[in-house]
């Protein structure tokens, strides 16, 4: 363990704090909008395009259409929507740094940043009739690459085949667990944040591809199920300053929701087949080259990540009766490396709604489980250990405590204020940035966060 | 003895004044339609985007009342016991996640009328005291 420590505190190498400019990227915005895209949201938009002709085509001769739009004018509706929050961020601790989620490459520390919590989405919807819409969103927010250039975080066609089933193509968000396409939504959201211990590790937002969804009313209640699959268009960050390339990385899942009442509970299943491996060469010059340029896999295959599965199976369940609100949420996730620890996690949040204001209270948890290391083909002094700090990257052992409020103070904006307080073993880094030989485990988060939608 | 009598006058006059923001919502769909009885659950089924399904299977198109008609927060009230701030919170979850969209709002509660009257899928919740042989009570809310 002693020869861990060396190489699982990692060197600070924080890259460069950079200023919350998200109204300055506007322009930027406006200009990925109109063909700056990379190229896989380029490739996105064309197979949008080619979907929205082959629908329109489909329902141009519908009669359903033709008795909607007497006129047999049609021009697609534009509606615009926006989503945004301003957020302030500060810790007690200076050891670690706090992060919302992995696709933070650096995080908070004790002076007050707005980088974890401050965004700004807008949203164009598309109606072309009233069962084929397009939606794109793109959103500037602080991530992988530690800029706020924005992304397109939505690019899709829905057309509805009737009012329980719909197909969306495109650009989509992950659904990975109950809440988490609309992470990034303050605003629809009770607590400043979802649970770091529980959604930390989620560091899939979107992919390209397909879901269908239906809905059935069954037992008194609706039973709805959704399917999706896709490819990764993103990075995710790994060492200080490297990310791991996730393009082209599978992604499959579906989800069953039972709804009654004020009940909902869903049962969800989604997993990942990583498409590169992960940079730990690179990783490892950063901490002093220990292998002297040997390809650390040509040591360790076992260590191999590509081509092998992440699964994500989780328990959701929502009691949400007029001003009460209670959430409860178990998930476990399975790796099929033994580059990644396999984790649980859970979480219940319990709010009450007094006039405009709303008191919540909070508690979640998230724990790795240790499995044996795999041995090397041939014997090199120091690998193991090395092995051992890489797979400690990853190790969970902690539990938060929440206290915040929500303030509606004006239609469509709300104020938020929240305290979190992580208490870990030294051992529970996974969910930090930049951990320091002092780290040990705990930490107060403070928050504060104005949310809104226009 | 005047005074006796005006005193409680006024206080009736008060009250007949207080009585609009204290409107009733009915819901009701076009007669047209088959529907004769809706319940709560399959009410808020259709107006929340989660089943926009009548029970005979007939598509559902809710319509709201304006936002600055105060029925329209005396229906959520009724209905699921929520403010329009919880509605509204609800609803952008749904929106920017490329789900259902919301009801569609009417310019007016004339146009409320109008969209109903011309739409036999239609539903929505209008005052009692508007109510004609074009609609049909489908619900009551207390």
């Amino acid at each position: 363990m002693k020869t861990t420590r060396d190489y699982s505190h990692m060197p600070v190498q924080s890259p460069a704090c950079r200023p919350y400019q998200p109204l300055l990227n506007l322009h930027l915005l406006i200009k990925s909008a109109a063909g700056g895209l990379p190229l896989s949201s380029s490739l996105a938009v064309l197979c949008l395009a080619v979907l929205c002709l082959a629908v329109l085509c489909l329902t141009a001769s519908s009669p359903l259409r033709a008795e909607d739009n007497p006129s047999n004018a049609v021009k697609p509706a534009v509606s615009w929507h926006g989503f945004g929050t301003l957020g302030l961020t500060r810790t007690d601790n200076d050891n670690a740094e706090f992060v919302r989620d992995l696709s933070q490459p650096s995080g908070a520390g004790k002076s007050w940043t707005a980088k974890i919590d401050s965004l700004l989405g807008i949203q164009a919807n598309i109606d072309f009739s009233p069962n084929t819409e397009a939606v794109v969103q793109v959103v500037s927010r602080f991530h992988a690459d530690g800029s706020h250039d924005p992304e397109l975080t939505w690019a899709f066609l829905r057309h509805d085949f009737s009012p329980d089933f719909s197909l969306r193509a495109g650009r989509l968000g992950t659904e990975f667990y109950m809440l988490g396409d609309s992470r990034l939504v303050g605003y629809s959201n009770l607590a400043l944040r979802p649970p770091p211990d529980f959604y930390g590790s989620l560091v899939f937002s979107y992919i390209d591809g397909l879901d269908v969804s239906t809905t059935l009313p069954v037992a008194g209640g609706l039973l709805r199920g959704k399917l999706f699959g896709g490819l990764s268009p993103e990075d995710t960050p790994y060492g200080p300053g490297t990310t791991w390339n996730q393009h082209g990385s599978l992604l499959v899942g579906g989800y069953l929701d039972f709804l009654d009442g004020a009940w909902q509970v869903r049962l969800s299943h989604a997993q990942v087949r990583f498409n590169h491996e992960a940079p730990t060469d690179e990783f490892l010059r950063l901490l002093g080259d220990p292998l002297s340029g040997t390809p650390y896999l040509s040591l360790i295959p076992d260590m191999a990540i590509a081509d092998h599965w992440a699964r994500f199976s989780s328990l959701g369940v929502v009691y949400d009766q007029g001003p009460l609100n209670i959430q409860f949420m178990l998930n476990q996730i399975k790796q099929d490396s033994p580059a990644y620890s396999d984790s649980k996690a859970g979480y219940v949040q319990v709010a009450y709604r007094f006039r405009s204001v709303t008191p919540y209270l909070g508690i979640s948890r998230s724990l790795t489980s240790r499995e044996p290391l795999p041995n090397s083909i041939i014997p090199v002094p120091g690998l193991d250990s090395i092995t051992e700090s890489l797979v400690s990257q990853s190790y969970l052992d902690q539990h938060t405590y929440t206290l915040g409020g929500r303030w509606d103070v004006h239609k469509n904006m709300a104020l938020k204020a929240q305290v979190d307080w992580v208490r870990g073993t030294p051992a529970s880094l996974f969910l930090f940035k930049n951990p320091q030989p002092g780290w040990d485990g705990d930490m107060t988060v403070f928050s504060l966060a104005l949310d809104f939608v226009f | 003895m005047r005074r006796f009598i005006t005193l409680p006058l006024l206080f009736l006059a008060l009250l007949n004044y207080a009585a609009p923001a204290m409107a009733e919502p009915v819901v009701v769909v076009n007669a047209r339609s088959s529907v004769t009885q809706l319940s709560q659950d399959e009410v808020v089924n259709i107006f929340l985007g989660r089943y926009r399904r009548f029970p005979g299977g007939g598509a559902a198109t809710p319509i709201d009342q304006p936002e600055g008609n105060p029925l329209r927060a005396e229906f959520y009230r009724k209905l699921v016991n929520k403010d329009l701030d919880q509605i509204n919170a609800y609803w952008s979850r749904l929106i920017f996640s490329g789900k259902t969209l919301p009801p569609k709002s009417a310019e007016n509660a004339a146009e409320v009328l109008r969209l109903l009257s011309a739409n036999p899928g239609g539903i929505a919740y209008i005052e009692r005291n508007l109510l004609d042989s074009r609609f049909r009570i489908v619900m009551e809310l207390r």
